[in-house]
């Protein structure tokens, strides 16, 4: 199974992480250091697989990567995986963003990380890869495209969204709460 | 809340937005997840297959507990109806597979397992892949149930083989057709042994032969991706045709396709070649084969520029050694050790240490191997590399000789290190006097040789030389005055160490006072060490799960106590512990103890010694601390808890469970601490109670329940309440699981939940102690224990442990002022138990007789049996 997939630049500022292994997030930002330290440190022409992680899932625990330009592509797997179809899959990924941005570019991945995303999950999902058809994924997302743009008030809706995570205070959210009314407050709440 | 509030939202995008979310920020453990089940609950029968995607994207992100339980049943409607969508079958297979990760219940049995494994028939290729998944899984766990997938995949993968790459469209993929399929069901069929069908069997035969075939072929594509799938496909076969075991020919042919890689110009399949390889000489029938290539292996350990590719030709080599090349590639190995990597040294140093031992005919050139391994990377020999040395040289009388010989030439060296210094020390010490005949290495000069090093040197090793030099007096007597002077400098303050003061001095005396024969029988050579498993193969096996070719490899849990954590311990009597890697307890332990070891009847005669020498200053036994066990690393020690209520109740390298009690009459409360010592979280922390059956009704527990997570470094309390019905004997005990790094852990801790504890102290006079003492005299209510102290008998310990014990000490009433009477009532709810209790210590003997009477029978035993363990 995927433990986690990372996307860094060469400078170690990650760009995209996702953990499918439930990791606190001081863990997740140690995983992501130690990765590029160990990554960093190769030659490209070295070899695309690495043991020796040692934060997640101990010694059954591979490093998977791809080195593009300026962005390090690393999937962190167990020996479950077959090493060359990951990294086959890794080629898959990248490609269906390149095709979704056209020329995809680490500024691509900083503006639109939902999209990226979205992508990610028509590929894998909960550890485990889905869809491996280009094509597939592909029309997938532009279906989503298609239904977001058909819906009113399309600028809007992006931006509420943003705006109403910005504003909120999740942690006070949490211990205000009451449990025993909330059936009544969703209800109420209802757009 | 704004984010739960999207999700409810009828527009795709918000909706999802709201499930990006959650996807991102939402862990687990939080409230929200409550809420979010309802609306994910509402996506999930919605007619619209987009918002059941997202709803099954987001249960399998999260993937928790509460998912499982919410969504168990309806993912498998979903996943066989037949008027599901393909995109939504896709993702319910592998929903369905993350909640059964999770929680492996929610799976349905009977009629749902053909349904299931028919999906491998599916139309669509993603589905199919999504699905193997999934079978993947649940045949882990339950290979019988799901036997029939063995003919459908097999069907299926001859399906994509075959076909063209025009054939599948879509899913081929750099004109390979549909590679991750074909690389899951080549997975799958990894879980069962070789189809029994002879059709089927065939079958598979043929697609492996066509998989290798292929890959001869001309490549299709100059682009790596293409080579790159065609190969993820070809390593899995060959995994396969490994796992099989039953077709020399293919076997054969995988070895030289691999053979072939090895020289490959994709440093990523050179890697993977040599991976494989090293699961094919496992193999019998490919041995043979595999070793064909050892040339080219080795040079790739020299030669290629990737520390990940070297390390895997290491392992390689270490898998396909063998009588016939083992000197061969262990001097190979050798060689390369003076430049290898320092990431990857210690690694080699175990493996070249255990090919030599397992594969040596000859045991000097096992001597030679290891004393060169010394020499070139000393720093990354363990020290159970060089315990090991010096086992296999004691137990061999043929080697001794030669080890001397070699290890004194060793050491002349101007500079060597430290290690060689400590084997040098400990086998001239045994069998200097094998090579003492010789004018270049008499007695004076193994001396002088030997205190050269003395001087650069850390404390543990000066105190084996220390140890060296006495037995020298033993072997050769004419060198006793040097030595003697030595021991002398270093028995004074000049030396910092307590530890060789001490060692100095003793030795000291011991030379000057015992008569030869005494310091014969002492000084013995030390007896052969019983044959088990190599330690360094132990050690090699914890490091690498997994990699050491050898049938029973189990991951030890915890990290047991080493041999190392007890250096600086004063010994156990000797090493009976089954742990393997206590093995060489005998020799960890600083060579003071070697007299002790050696055999019992030997130390009596050793503190004979030590008491003339500190005559009349205290006991003798403490001279010499024999009697001293080295802590466990993990304690756990219920007795000790029958006299005390508070403390610390266990602790390992993971948790430390503390508990501390109060008790009025026939009710008690418990606090016990769970405090967590590593800097994971502990998942799934769970503490429940155990309750033997004779105990049931007898005592009432309540626990209250604990947070499922126990945070790095935290701690937790968890309150219970006893209430004693009737008396008892045994204690409950608490059962702890949980998980550390994804592996369950669990302890049975018992309870400090004694009878005793419930005793209520009752003062009286003498007259009114033996009145009440004569009235219990009837055989029934009396009970009687005559025991050896195992502890010294110290008078105030004694007391402090009767008045923890809880029943009150009375004084002056005994007329023999040694003996020790208490009275006390035990309470329970049914009824009230008085109790008296008479301890009379007999100092010579170093015996404890102890007398228990009480109103009932069953009260005074266990009160008795508890007692009695305690001096």
């Amino acid at each position: 199974m995927i433990k986690a997939i990372l996307v860094f630049n060469n400078h170690g500022k990650p760009r995209m992480s996702k953990f499918y292994q439930y990791f606190n997030e001081d863990m997740q930002q140690q995983i992501i250091k130690e990765t590029f330290q160990l990554v960093s440190k190769r030659d490209d022409n070295v070899c695309n697989f690495l043991e020796g992680g040692s934060l997640i899932g101990g010694s059954d625990y591979k490093l998977i990567y791809r080195h593009y330009a300026t962005l390090y592509f690393v999937f962190c797997v167990d020996s479950s995986e077959s090493e060359l179809g990951i990294l086959d899959l890794i080629q898959v990924f990248v490609e269906t963003l390149d095709k979704c941005f056209e020329n995809v570019c680490e500024l691509d991945l900083i503006f639109h990380v939902d999209k990226v995303h979205y992508i990610l999950n028509e590929l894998v999902m909960g550890g485990m890869v889905l869809e491996t058809n280009m094509t597939e994924i592909l029309t997938r997302i532009e279906d989503q495209n298609k239904l977001e743009k058909q819906e009113a008030g399309l600028a809007a809706a992006p931006a509420r969204a943003v705006s109403a995570v910005k504003n909120m205070n999740i942690p006070q959210q949490i211990k205000d709460m009451k449990l025993p009314d909330l059936p009544q407050a969703i209800k109420d709440l209802k757009f | 809340m704004e984010a739960v509030n999207l999700l409810s939202s009828n527009k795709y995008s918000e909706k999802q937005i709201g499930y990006l979310f959650i996807s991102v920020l939402v862990n687990t453990n939080s409230d929200l997840i409550k809420l979010i089940i309802q609306s994910i609950k509402n996506d999930l029968s919605s007619r619209n297959p987009v918002h059941v995607s997202l709803a099954l994207q987001c249960i399998a992100n999260i993937g928790s507990k509460e998912m499982a339980e919410a969504f168990g049943h309806e993912i498998p409607k979903l996943l066989v109806s037949g008027d599901t969508m393909d995109v939504v079958k896709q993702s319910a297979a592998l929903c369905l597979l993350r909640l059964f990760r999770t929680s492996q219940e929610i799976i349905p049995s009977g009629e749902w397992t053909s349904r299931i494994i028919h999906l491998l028939n599916d139309q669509h290729m993603g589905v199919v892949t999504a699905a193997t998944s999934l079978i993947d899984a649940l045949v882990k766990k339950n290979p019988e149930e799901y036997k029939g997938c063995i003919s459908l995949a097999v069907s299926r993968l001859s399906r994509i083989v075959t076909a063209s790459y025009t054939d599948l469209q879509d899913y081929t993929y750099y004109f390979v057709p549909a590679p991750w399929l074909s690389v899951k069901l080549l997975r799958l069929l990894q879980n069962y042994p070789p189809p029994e069908d002879p059709g089927v069997r065939g079958r598979l035969n043929e697609c492996l032969e066509t998989i290798l075939n292929k890959a001869q072929e001309p490549p299709k594509s100059k682009k790596v991706q293409h080579s790159n799938a065609k190969n993820a496909v070809l390593f899995e076969a060959i995994s396969l045709i490994i796992h099989n075991d039953t077709e020399p020919n293919l076997l054969v042919r995988a070895c030289n396709q691999l053979g072939q890689f090895l020289s490959n110009r994709e440093t990523n399949l050179r890697y993977l070649a040599l991976e494989s390889m090293c699961l094919l000489a496992t193999s019998e029938f490919s041995h043979e084969a595999v070793k064909k290539h050892q040339e080219v292996v080795i040079l790739s350990m020299k030669m290629e520029k990737d520390v990940s590719v070297r390390q895997q030709a290491v392992d390689l080599l270490y898998a396909m050694c063998d009588k016939s090349n083992a000197e061969e590639i262990v001097q190979e190995m050798l060689n390369y050790l003076e430049t290898a990597d320092y990431s990857i040294r210690e690694e080699m140093v175990l493996k070249v240490a255990i090919l030599a031992e397992k594969y040596a005919t000859d045991y000097t050139w096992y001597v030679d191997v290891i004393l060169n391994l010394i020499r070139i990377a000393g720093d990354y020999v363990s020290e159970e590399v060089w315990y090991r040395v010096i086992q296999i040289v004691i137990n061999r009388d043929d080697v001794q000789g030669y080890a001397a010989k070699t290890v004194f030439e060793a050491l002349q060296a101007p500079a060597c290190h430290e290690n060689m210094v400590k084997v040098g020390g400990y086998i001239l010490g045994e069998f200097g006097n094998l090579i003492a005949g010789d004018q270049r290495s008499s007695p004076q000069v193994q001396f002088q040789l030997l205190h050269s090093k003395y001087h650069l040197c850390s404390p543990m090793t000066r105190a084996l030389l220390l140890s060296t030099y006495i037995k020298f007096v033993n072997l050769f007597p004419e060198i006793k005055t040097q030595i003697q002077d030595v021991f002398k400098q270093h028995s004074n303050l000049r030396s910092a160490d307590a530890e060789l003061q001490q060692r100095a001095s003793e030795y000291l005396q011991l030379s000057i006072i015992a008569s030869t024969d005494v310091l014969a029988t002492v000084l013995e050579e030390m007896p052969a060490f019983p044959e088990r498993e190599s330690s360094i193969l132990a050690v090699l096996k914890k490091k690498k799960p997994g990699r050491v070719p050898e049938n029973e490899i189990r991951e030890g849990k915890s990290p047991g106590p080493t041999a190392n954590h007890q250096t600086e311990q004063p010994p156990a009597p000797a090493p009976t512990t089954n742990n393997v890697s206590t093995d060489l307890l005998g020799l960890s332990t600083p060579p003071a103890s070697q007299p002790s070891t050696t055999s019992t009847s030997n130390t009596g005669v050793l503190l004979d010694v030590f008491g003339d020498m500190y005559g009349g200053t205290g006991t003798p036994a403490q001279a010499n601390n024999v009697n001293n066990l080295a802590p466990a690393q993990s304690t756990y020690n219920a007795k000790k808890f029958i006299c005390k209520n508070n403390g610390v109740l266990f602790e390992n390298d993971l948790i430390q469970i503390g508990v501390k009690s109060e008790f009025r009459q026939n009710l008690g409360r418990l606090g016990l601490f769970y405090g967590n010592k590593t800097s994971f979280a502990l998942q799934n922390f769970m503490p429940s109670l155990s309750i033997p059956d004779e105990l049931q009704g007898k005592v009432n527990l309540q626990v209250k329940p604990v947070e499922p997570v126990l945070e790095a470094g935290a701690q937790i309390q968890q309150m219970l309440n006893a209430e004693c019905i009737e008396d008892y004997s045994d204690t409950p005990s608490m059962v702890i699981s949980f998980l550390y790094n994804n592996v369950p852990q669990k302890l049975t801790i018992k309870l400090p939940l004694t009878i005793n504890k419930f005793f209520e102290p009752t003062e009286m006079n003498g007259e009114s102690f033996f009145a009440r003492w004569k009235n219990l005299g009837g055989n029934q209510q009396r009970s009687q224990k005559i025991f050896k102290a195992t502890q010294p008998m110290d008078t105030t310990a004694t007391r402090t442990k009767l008045l923890g014990f809880g029943m009150q000490l009375l004084e002056g009433i005994d007329p023999n002022p040694d003996n020790f009477v208490c009275a006390g009532i035990v309470h329970t709810r049914t009824q009230q138990v008085g109790c008296l209790l008479r301890l009379e210590p007999n100092k010579q003997a170093q015996m404890y007789r102890l007398t228990v009477r009480s109103s009932k029978e069953s009260v005074s035993q266990e009160v008795c049996e508890l007692l009695a363990d305690q001096f």
